[in-house]
């Protein structure tokens, strides 16, 4: 029993090893990208004043005023936004069982959207700074409405009425935002390229006052990346573990909600990066939530950086909005991942 | 004071249907105590009321002197373990991933795994004989190797008290005594107090300090096995006659349920075959199961496929019902290779029950039988009165007439099970091919189901053919056994001439003692006692590596 | 985790009638079929309160005159001309979608599905867009936009087929083939001109408004195709859902089947899709509502989810055009009618899910 209790331990041990060092790995590749996003746009910019730029910054070079002014918030918005939809989009898949689950699932990207396009149309904003807290605060409370409707009644939340009431508001609120659309052009001229879900053109200041709110998501989550992991063996198991499922699902709705609310007011929504790389990423941890959220950390925004800079340079001298590019480079992926697995009952 | 007790609880789902009803019972400490009783009398209702899933209408569980609903869910799960009946894992999530979820309890937010979580999954691994499986993904193990995965996080838990809702189901005769063995062995080794549920009046009795039999939501009677497994008392529980053996050799009596039909000691000789396989090869994408099998099964008469777990027997019922290509090799139906006819046609000559079928939501018992009509309906006349008559006569044989009306998900297992066969039945087909029809079953309904298929061989000259696990019941109803084994057949014939202690050693790994039925003079196995203080020794003897691992195909 | 909506009482006793003519034989649950006919002669009564409703007000007596061609000219255009064919379109679509909803849900057990996740309203609208947007002619637009859900659908379709279709192969396939059409479709919008954006969003929305005697003489003959055989089809239905393997062992040819669900699906709603825009809700909705109301899928269970469909997307349109302000496209109004009534009953209804 001794010798084959070792082996296995060194195979965990090599599992873990080789597990550490694809992240690594990762993070490297996402150092990479990081860095083509500050060269790479509409005028290439050389590694040298990239870098400049950020340690030694002088005012006057017109590459170092880009890098500080467009390229930097982009790239850090790219960072922070991917992560936090990556993650929100994992923790959202194990804690309901369902692979189909996202963000948007909760109907925090329509609340968030509807909250901005109807503070554009009842308070003439314009500015991406002023959309920040409408933003946040239609997907709270779009959020509070669908958790409210499914966890009444006997059972509690379970997935499915999360998942359908989550469907309904979404529908609900899409459906209200596109007759406001309809009734006021100008609206719709303020907010189509923001609705659309990019990276560019959104102000650093935008994504500083939204930065606590993703930290905080993000640390609250790989904390909870346990209970998660206990949570996916189904409630009965879960409780009779010990856990207080109701508590645990609350705060994993709360960080969900703090994750895509701060990433849809910063960015716009922007699908796909939630759905798709929790499953991408699960080719590669297996269903251990600890590493599945680990990885979720840096492949979601390698992922949305990559669309970024491939939407900047397929496009030139304009540019694709990494909304759609995501959705382009991530859904063949997602239809190669469903053709090749054996897809257990959903 | 005993650490568990329940208090005149009530137990309810909803508003009205009331399971258990003012129901007080005390789990005698650092003993084995077994809960049987008949489908729907409520044992794993209580069960999750003792493991504080279920908050008791009224009355109260008590852990520890303290009602349980008053502790914190942590502190519960530290005490007490509950074996859930049919757990889902998450998609590929490795066996060792699984047990070292059952550390939950032990963890706090913030620390990482401790040296003891590790040595405790290591432990539960082993005891659990899943060492050699921890790398494999659960959803890719067999039925009895899942069970032993989710025992292993159960086990992990470490706590005094264990329950255990149904532990043998899925298994084979084997790896229920090994299964047996180690709920005797965490008891008198470690001292801890196991109350499981089961079905197998049989288990109970070999594993058991005290036996609890419960009818309608009702403690009957409590105490030691011996006391409790009288023919008498069995007789009212389960609502069947039963014979008692007490062999000498064993000492833990041997109860057998005696239903309508008695089938005589020499079967029938066996005819011409309805259903022949050639040189039959056969499994799933790269897995195969079946190696050249060629089995001939007789015309009218009743043949069991015995083996254990994961030796082929569903495959190769799947396969003779042409469910499943074959790589190699030929299956006639009367003669007539199966590929050859409609999917219609062929479906009114041969019937298959499927283990684990899934039940649409709001299906009526009545509506799911009728799906068993599919072969004879077109899609502008979908109901004839042949139909409803099929249904009719499929229901009463199979006693769910009662429970037309009611949905399919609201039934205890052994209704639902009843329904599926009489879908089977509704088919009316000469050729019925029943993959494990008993599972989920009480000793009444096994009965009444094994008394169904006897005589519908008997009396309408159906030929079944039947996969079942208990070695036993397979003895007394089969005219003709086939033996499996590695996905090849390793003897077939009338059980008489089959059956002996070597054969049960070489196919299940059991040591047995093979006595002639006093009721039929075919053969009765009695599973042997022996092993089990053999297997405890053989796993605390640290130092020497396994003799035997578990291994599954 | 597809345990879709059951109503709290676990006895629920159908009163079942053979329906015989000749060799035709049904069984049917005479509740469904008389919460069917309330529903059909609700319909009638909202179709004909809608023929009075307008800028310019009809009595009802002039509705019937000019249905009867025997009313003033003028009450005969607004009626015949203007106001028919928008109800017509209305009573047709929402049948069509609410029964492409239910058979989608059925046939992949997942209660979350609606026609769009074979890329139907993607591929419609993807081909739609670039229409609207290369300012092609819009008359051959619902032509086009039905040749894009067409083959959009075959798209998942072949894409999910591994010598057989599994649900939720087919969902995931289809989620990712939605995700590229409606980046693409999103693209467009993006790049073009404010005049032609507002156009396709408006397209995208789905409306009945300009309805003409042509589409609803193609709706019709859809419907009255495919709506019969989809009758038919639900009996094979119930029995997949029980599982792919009772299906086979019962001797149902299953993917041809299961093939010809999603033909006489995708079908229904391409073309009220091509006719009126992706209208959301209905095809999502529509059957939970039938199922909370009348027991599980069936045959007659799926007829009144198609007069139901009707209902409410005749309801929609009614309040769009006249309980507001200002006219508002029926797509809109569906979810924002039917969503709040969904969401009550998922409130009240003890759903066990």
């Amino acid at each position: 029993m001794v010798a084959s209790a070792h082996g296995a331990r060194r195979a965990g041990r090599g599992l873990l090893l080789t597990r550490s060092a694809t992240l690594a790995l990762c993070a490297v590749a996402l150092g990479v990208v990081a860095l083509a996003s500050l060269r790479i746009g509409s005028i290439g910019i050389t590694t040298a004043d990239a870098v400049d730029a950020l340690v030694r910054y002088a005012p006057e070079s017109y590459e170092q005023t880009v890098v500080r002014t467009l390229r930097l918030p982009r790239t850090l918005i790219g960072l922070g936004v991917g992560a936090a939809l990556a993650v929100a989009g994992a923790a959202l898949q194990g804690m309901t069982r369902n692979p189909l689950a996202d963000p948007s699932i909760l109907g925090v990207n329509s609340g968030a959207a509807f909250g901005v396009v109807t503070a554009v149309y009842l308070g003439e904003l314009t500015h991406p700074l002023q959309f920040v807290w409408f933003a946040f605060a239609g997907g709270l409370i779009a959020a509070m409405l669908v958790y409210g409707i499914a966890s009444a009644g006997p059972g509690g939340a379970t997935p499915v009425k999360l998942a359908l009431a989550g469907v309904v508001v979404s529908s609900l609120l899409s459906s209200w935002l596109t007759a406001l659309l309809l009734l006021d052009q100008q609206t719709l001229d303020v907010v189509r390229f923001w609705l659309a879900g990019s990276l560019a053109g959104r102000d650093l200041s935008v994504f500083l006052v939204a930065l606590p709110f993703l930290l905080l998501g993000l640390a609250g989550m790989l904390l909870l990346s346990h209970q998660i992991n206990i949570l996916s063996l189904g409630e009965e198991t879960a409780r009779s573990l010990g856990m207080h499922t109701g508590r645990v699902r609350a705060l994993v709705t709360l960080l969900v909600v703090l994750l895509a609310g701060a990433s849809v007011a910063v960015a716009g929504p922007i699908g796909f990066v939630g759905l798709a790389v929790p499953h991408i990423v699960r080719v590669v941890t297996g269903p251990d939530y600890r590493w599945v959220l680990a990885y979720c950390l840096v492949v979601g925004p390698l992922l949305l950086l990559s669309a970024d800079i491939a939407g900047r340079v397929v496009a030139r001298p304009s540019e694709v909005q990494v909304g759609i590019v995501t959705a382009m480079v991530g859904a063949p992926f997602l239809i190669a991942l469903a053709r090749r697995r054996r897809v257990a009952e959903l | 004071m005993a650490r568990l007790l329940a208090d005149t609880v009530t137990l309810a789902y909803g508003r009205d249907r009331v399971v258990v009803d003012g129901l007080s019972l005390e789990i005698p400490d650092k003993a084995v105590t077994a809960i049987i009783g008949p489908n729907g009398c409520g044992k794993s209702t209580l069960l999750r009321a003792l493991a504080r899933l279920l908050a008791p209408q009224r009355g109260c569980v008590v852990l520890d002197g303290e009602a349980i609903h008053r502790l914190p869910t942590r502190e519960v799960a530290r005490r007490l373990s509950l074996l859930p009946q049919q757990a889902s894992a998450p998609e590929a999530i490795t066996v060792e991933d699984l047990v070292r979820r059952g550390r939950y309890p032990h963890q706090s937010f913030f620390q990482p795994p401790s040296r003891r979580d590790q040595v405790a999954v290591e432990r539960a691994l082993e005891l659990a004989g899943m060492t050699e499986l921890r790398d494999v993904p659960v959803d890719e193990l067999s039925g009895g190797q899942r069970q032993r995965a989710w025992i292993a996080m159960t086990l992990a838990q470490e706590t005094p008290l264990l329950l255990l809702d149904e532990p043998t189901t899925y298994l084979d005769i084997a790896h229920q005594q090994e299964v047996l063995a180690l709920i005797r062995w965490l008891n008198r080794e470690e001292g801890r107090t196991v109350v499981l549920v089961v079905h197998d009046v049989n288990h109970a009795a070999q594993v058991s300090d005290c036996v609890v039999a419960m009818r309608g939501g009702q403690v009957v009677a409590q105490g030691p096995p011996d006391r409790v497994l009288s023919p008498e008392l069995l007789e009212r529980v389960f609502e069947v006659p039963c014979e008692v053996v007490v062999p000498s050799a064993s000492g833990s009596p041997v109860c057998m349920p005696r239903g309508r039909a008695l089938p005589p000691g020499n079967s029938a000789p066996a005819g011409r075959a309805a259903l022949r396989a050639e040189r039959l090869s056969s499994g799933y994408s790269r897995r195969p199961v079946l190696r050249d099998v060629t089995v001939s099964l007789p015309a009218g008469r009743v043949t069991a496929i015995v083996g254990p777990n994961a030796c082929g027997k569903s495959t190769l019922l799947r396969t003779l019902a042409r469910l499943l290509k074959p790589e190699a090799g030929i299956v006639f139906l009367d003669e007539r290779p199966v590929w050859e006819s409609s999917h219609r046609e062929f479906a009114r000559r041969l019937a298959l029950l499927a283990q684990g079928a899934t039940v649409p939501e709001g299906l009526l018992v009545e509506e799911l039988v009728a799906i068993g009509r599919y072969p004879y309906q077109r899609w502008y006349r979908q109901w004839s009165e042949r139909d409803q008559q099929a249904v009719e006569r499929a229901m009463v044989a199979t006693g769910v007439i009662d429970l037309r009306w009611r949905a399919v998900e609201t039934l205890s297992g052994g209704q639902r099970q009843r329904a599926w066969l009489a879908m089977a039945l509704a088919q009316e087909t000469p050729v019925l091919l029943l993959d494990e029809p008993t599972t989920f079953l009480d000793i009444a309904h096994q009965v009444e189901v094994l008394d169904l298929v006897w005589e519908l061989s008997r009396s309408e000259g159906r030929t079944v053919v039947v996969v079942l696990h208990d070695l036993n019941q397979a003895c007394r109803y089969a005219d003709e056994l086939v033996v499996m084994k590695d996905g090849r057949v390793v003897a077939a014939g009338p059980p008489a001439e089959v059956v002996d202690q070597e054969l049960v050693r070489d196919v299940f790994g059991v040591d047995s003692t093979v006595i002639p039925d006093p009721a039929t003079g075919r053969p009765l196995v009695l599973p042997g006692r022996a092993l089990e203080f053999e297997l405890a020794s053989e796993r605390l003897g640290e130092a020497e590596p396994r003799g035997r691992a578990w291994r599954g195909a | 985790m597809v345990r879709a909506l059951v109503s709290s009482q676990t006895e629920r006793r159908p009163r079942l009638r053979v329906v015989r003519v000749g060799g035709v034989a049904f069984r049917v649950d005479a509740s469904v079929l008389a919460m069917t006919g309330l529903a059909l002669a609700a319909l009638l009564a909202l179709s004909a309160w809608a023929l009075t409703l307008g800028s310019y007000r009809l009595p009802l007596a002039a509705v019937i005159a000019a249905l009867s061609g025997s009313g003033s000219d003028e009450a005969q255009f607004i009626v015949l001309d203007l106001r028919l064919p928008r109800i017509l379109a209305a009573v047709l679509i929402g049948p069509m979608l609410a029964m492409s909803g239910a058979i989608f849900q059925g046939l992949v057990r997942n209660p979350l599905v609606s026609p769009d996740v074979i890329g139907v309203n993607a591929g419609a609208a993807f081909v739609a867009v670039f229409w609207i947007t290369t300012r092609h002619s819009p008359a051959a637009l619902p032509l086009v936009a039905f040749a894009g859900a067409v083959v959009a659908a075959s798209i998942v379709y072949l894409l999910s087929w591994r010598g057989h279709i599994a649900g939720p192969r087919l969902i995931l396939v289809g989620i990712g083939v939605n995700a590229a059409l409606s980046a693409a479709t999103s693209f467009m919008v993006v790049r073009a001109e404010i005049n032609d954006a507002s156009r396709a969003v408006l397209w995208m929305t789905g409306s009945v408004y300009a309805s003409t005697w042509n589409d609803v003489r193609t709706l019709a003959l859809a419907l009255a195709v495919l709506g019969p055989v989809g009758i038919a089809l639900m009996w094979s239905l119930r029995v997949i859902q029980a599982g792919d393997l009772v299906a086979r062992s019962v001797g149902m040819p299953l993917e041809r089947v299961r093939l010809s669900l999603i033909l006489v699906g995708c079908g229904l709603s391409a073309v009220a899709v091509s006719v009126a825009g992706p209208i959301g809700f209905v095809a999502l909705m529509v059957p939970h509502l039938a199922r909370m109301l009348a027991g599980p899928m069936c045959g007659s269970v799926f007829a009144f989810t198609g007069v139901l469909g009707a209902l409410l997307l005749l309801g929609a349109d009614m309040v769009g055009q006249h309980a507001l302000p200002v006219g508002l496209p029926v797509g809109v109004v569906t979810a924002a009618v039917g969503a709040p009534y969904f969401l009550y009953l998922l409130y009240r209804v003890n759903a066990r899910l």
